[in-house]
C-alpha cells in the first residue's frame, strides 16, 4: 500500500507531467486513501511550483504551462465536492481583470491559475473590465492586490484610469496594484502610481507572494 | 525599395508601421477609418506627406482572411472604437473534421473585410503615383499559418494544440496557407510594393525552439516561398517576441528583410545578415540594449518604449545607435520603431526618426 507521501508525491508529478487523465487518476486514488483534500491541493500547488521555475528556467513554455493549468483545473472540478471542508489556505486576496477596451487573457488566466495554486483568493473580472466595475469590485471585495492586464499599449490608458478612480474613491492605499501586460513598463507603472509591473505571469506571481510575506 | 535589394539608396529608408499614429494625425479613429476606408487612406497620404516617412500601409492586422475562413464555424470579431477588430469568438478545433467547417476557398474580391483592405491598397498605390511618389512603397500584410490557426481558435488552445496533437496543429497550418496566400496575391495586384508577414506565437516567450522548428516553422517557410513564388515581392518578416534563442532558423526563412522589433539589434545583425539571402534590417529604435541579459543568461528582448515615452533627442540618440548598426557593412537597414507606433506616440517624436535618418543616414554613412 501506498504511503500518504508517495500519494502526494503522484499528485505532484502528475502536475509536472501535465497528463490531465493520470492526475485525476492520482487524486481519486489519494481521495480513496482518505488523504485530506486540502493536501492533494497543496501537492498540486506543490507541482505547479516546480512548473513555474522550470518555465523560468525556459525548460517550459507556454503550452505547458497552459497544459499544466488546465490539467489542475480539471483536477479541482473533481475535487469540487471535497473541497469545500478543505482547510483554508488564503494567503491573501486578489482581484483581478483585462481592462477595458481589451480581451486578451492567456496572462491573466494563467496568473490566475498560478495564484490559486499559491493559496490566493482569486476574484477574476473577466477582460474588458470598465474602471467603474473594478472599483464597484474593490468595495465589494476588499482586495489586499488589484491586478490589471492588458496587451494593447491602447490598453495602458485605462490603467491609469482605474488607480486615478481608486484615489478619487479613497481606496489607493487600501491596496497593491499591479500591472500586466507586453507593453507595460516601469516607467509607465512609475507615471501612473502602480507599485509594480510585470510583462511575465510567473514574475507577477512571484512579486504578489513577497507583497503578502511583507505584510504578514 | 533598393535598400531591401540590397542596393544602395541616397539615404536610410524611414519605414514604421504607421497605422495608428496616421490616424491619430487626421484625427480618426480605427472605428471610423474602418466605416470609411477613403478616411484610412487619406489619413495614410496626409501624414507621410507631412511626416516624410517613406511608406504608407494598409490597414494591417484586421483579420480579413481569418474572419472569411471561421465564419461559417462560428468565429466572430469584435469591433473596438480604436483598435484594430479583435476576436470576440474562436472556433473549437479539437479533430480533422473540425477544420471542414473552415472556409478555405475564400475569394478576397467579395469576403469579409477583404474587399475593403484591397481597396486600400488600391487607392493608396494609385494616389502616391499620381502625386509623383512612386517611391513611397504601398506595404501589406500577410499572415503567417501559426498565427492564422491561433487567432482561428484562440491563442491558448492554439499552444495546448501544439502539444496535444501536433499533427492536428500542422494539418490546420498547411489548411490556413491558402486563404492567406491568395489575399496576399489580390494585395499585390492591387498595388502592394512589400508585404509583411508576422510570426506573434512561435518566440521564446511562447514555444520552444525544437516546438519552432518542427512544427510552425516549415509553415512559416512554405508561405514566405509561396508568396515570393507567386508576386515577387520582398518579404519582410517579423518575428515578433522575444527570438535570439533561433535567430538561425529566422534567417533560414527566406525573407528578404527582418523587422526584429524589441531584440537586440546587433545580435540580429550579427545572426542574420547575408543569410540565406537576408538583405536588409528594418527597425531599430526601441530595440533592445545591447547584451542584455537575465540571471540565468537570456538575452532579453525588453519592450522599450522610446517612441512613445521617449524625448526627441532620446529618438535620436537610438536611431543613430540603429543607423551606424544596421549599416556597419554597407546598405540594407531600414530605420524604424519595435513595433507598431502606438496611438498616442508624441508626433515630434516621428519627426525625430526622419529628422535622424536624414542627419546621420546619408550614405556614405560617417557616424
Amino acid at each position: 500500500m501506498m504511503s500518504k507521501e508517495d500519494l502526494l508525491q503522484q499528485v505532484s508529478e502528475q502536475i509536472v507531467a501535465y497528463d490531465a487523465d493520470k492526475l485525476i487518476e492520482s487524486v481519486k486514488n489519494a481521495l480513496e486513501h482518505n488523504v485530506p483534500s486540502y493536501e492533494i491541493v497543496l501537492a498540486m500547488s506543490k507541482g505547479m511550483q516546480v512548473v513555474g521555475h522550470k518555465f523560468e528556467d525556459k525548460e517550459y513554455f507556454l503550452p505547458d504551462l497552459l497544459m499544466a493549468a488546465e490539467a489542475m483545473k480539471t483536477a479541482m472540478d473533481v475535487l469540487g465536492p471535497y473541497v469545500t471542508t478543505a482547510k483554508a489556505t488564503a494567503t491573501g486576496k486578489v482581484l483581478i481583470g483585462t481592462v477595458e477596451g481589451d480581451i486578451h487573457d492567456i496572462g491573466k488566466n494563467i496568473v490566475v491559475i498560478f495564484l490559486k495554486s499559491a493559496g490566493f483568493e482569486v476574484y477574476d473580472l473577466g477582460t474588458d473590465v470598465p474602471a467603474k466595475r473594478f472599483i464597484e469590485e474593490a468595495k465589494a471585495v476588499n482586495p489586499d492586490i488589484l491586478g490589471m492586464s492588458g496587451l494593447l499599449s491602447t490598453s495602458l490608458p485605462a490603467m491609469g484610469e482605474v488607480i486615478e478612480a481608486l484615489k478619487r474613491e479613497g481606496m489607493r492605499g487600501r491596496m497593491k496594484v499591479l500591472l500586466g501586460g507586453s507593453p507595460v513598463t516601469d516607467d509607465f507603472g512609475k507615471r501612473v502610481g502602480a507599485d509594480a509591473t510585470t510583462n511575465e505571469a510567473i514574475s507577477g506571481i512571484r512579486i504578489m507572494e513577497n507583497w503578502m510575506k511583507e505584510k504578514a | 525599395m533598393l535598400a531591401l535589394e540590397g542596393k544602395q539608396p541616397d539615404r536610410v529608408p524611414v519605414v514604421l508601421y504607421p497605422r495608428y499614429n496616421a490616424l491619430r494625425y487626421a484625427q480618426h479613429t480605427f472605428a471610423e477609418a474602418l466605416d470609411d476606408p477613403e478616411k484610412y487612406v487619406a489619413a495614410q497620404l496626409s501624414a507621410q506627406r507631412r511626416f516624410q516617412y517613406d511608406s504608407v500601409h494598409d490597414y494591417n492586422m484586421m483579420g480579413p482572411v481569418e474572419e472569411a475562413m471561421g465564419r461559417p464555424a462560428g468565429f466572430k470579431l469584435k469591433y473596438v472604437k480604436d483598435d484594430a477588430p479583435m476576436v470576440e469568438a474562436s472556433v473549437k478545433i479539437k479533430a480533422s473534421p473540425d477544420l471542414e467547417k473552415l472556409n478555405a476557398k475564400v475569394d478576397p474580391s467579395i469576403d469579409g473585410l477583404c474587399p475593403k483592405v484591397l481597396w486600400v491598397v488600391k487607392q493608396l498605390k494609385l494616389r502616391t503615383m499620381e502625386k509623383g511618389e512612386p517611391r513611397v512603397p504601398v506595404i501589406t500584410w500577410g499572415s503567417c499559418p501559426s498565427r492564422t490557426a491561433a487567432v482561428l481558435m484562440g491563442y491558448d488552445q492554439w499552444f495546448m494544440l501544439l502539444i496535444r496533437n501536433p499533427e492536428l496543429a500542422m494539418e490546420f497550418m498547411e489548411l490556413c496557407i491558402g486563404p492567406w496566400l491568395d489575399m496576399v496575391i489580390s494585395e499585390v495586384d492591387s498595388g502592394a510594393d512589400l508585404v509583411w508577414v508576422n510570426d506573434p506565437v512561435s518566440s521564446a516567450d511562447c514555444i520552444s525552439r525544437a516546438h519552432y522548428e518542427k512544427y510552425t516553422q516549415p509553415y512559416e517557410k512554405k508561405f514566405i516561398a509561396a508568396i515570393k513564388d507567386r508576386t515577387g515581392v520582398p518579404v519582410i518578416f517579423h518575428p515578433c517576441g522575444n527570438w535570439h534563442d533561433r535567430l538561425d532558423l529566422v534567417a533560414q526563412n527566406g525573407a528578404d528583410a527582418l523587422f526584429p522589433g524589441t531584440m537586440d539589434l546587433s545580435l540580429v545583425y550579427e545572426k542574420t545578415m547575408g543569410v540565406n539571402n537576408v538583405k536588409a534590417l528594418n527597425g531599430g529604435v526601441g530595440s533592445a540594449r545591447p547584451n542584455t541579459k537575465d540571471l540565468k543568461g537570456t538575452t532579453l528582448a525588453e519592450d522599450a518604449t522610446t517612441l512613445l515615452n521617449g524625448k526627441p533627442e532620446e529618438v535620436e540618440r537610438e536611431a543613430k545607435r540603429a543607423i551606424k548598426i544596421g549599416t556597419q557593412r554597407g546598405p540594407g537597414f531600414l530605420l524604424g520603431g519595435n513595433c507598431f507606433p502606438p496611438l498616442d506616440v508624441p508626433l515630434i517624436n516621428i519627426d525625430a526618426l526622419v529628422y535622424s535618418a536624414r542627419k546621420y543616414g546619408e550614405y556614405p554613412i560617417s557616424i
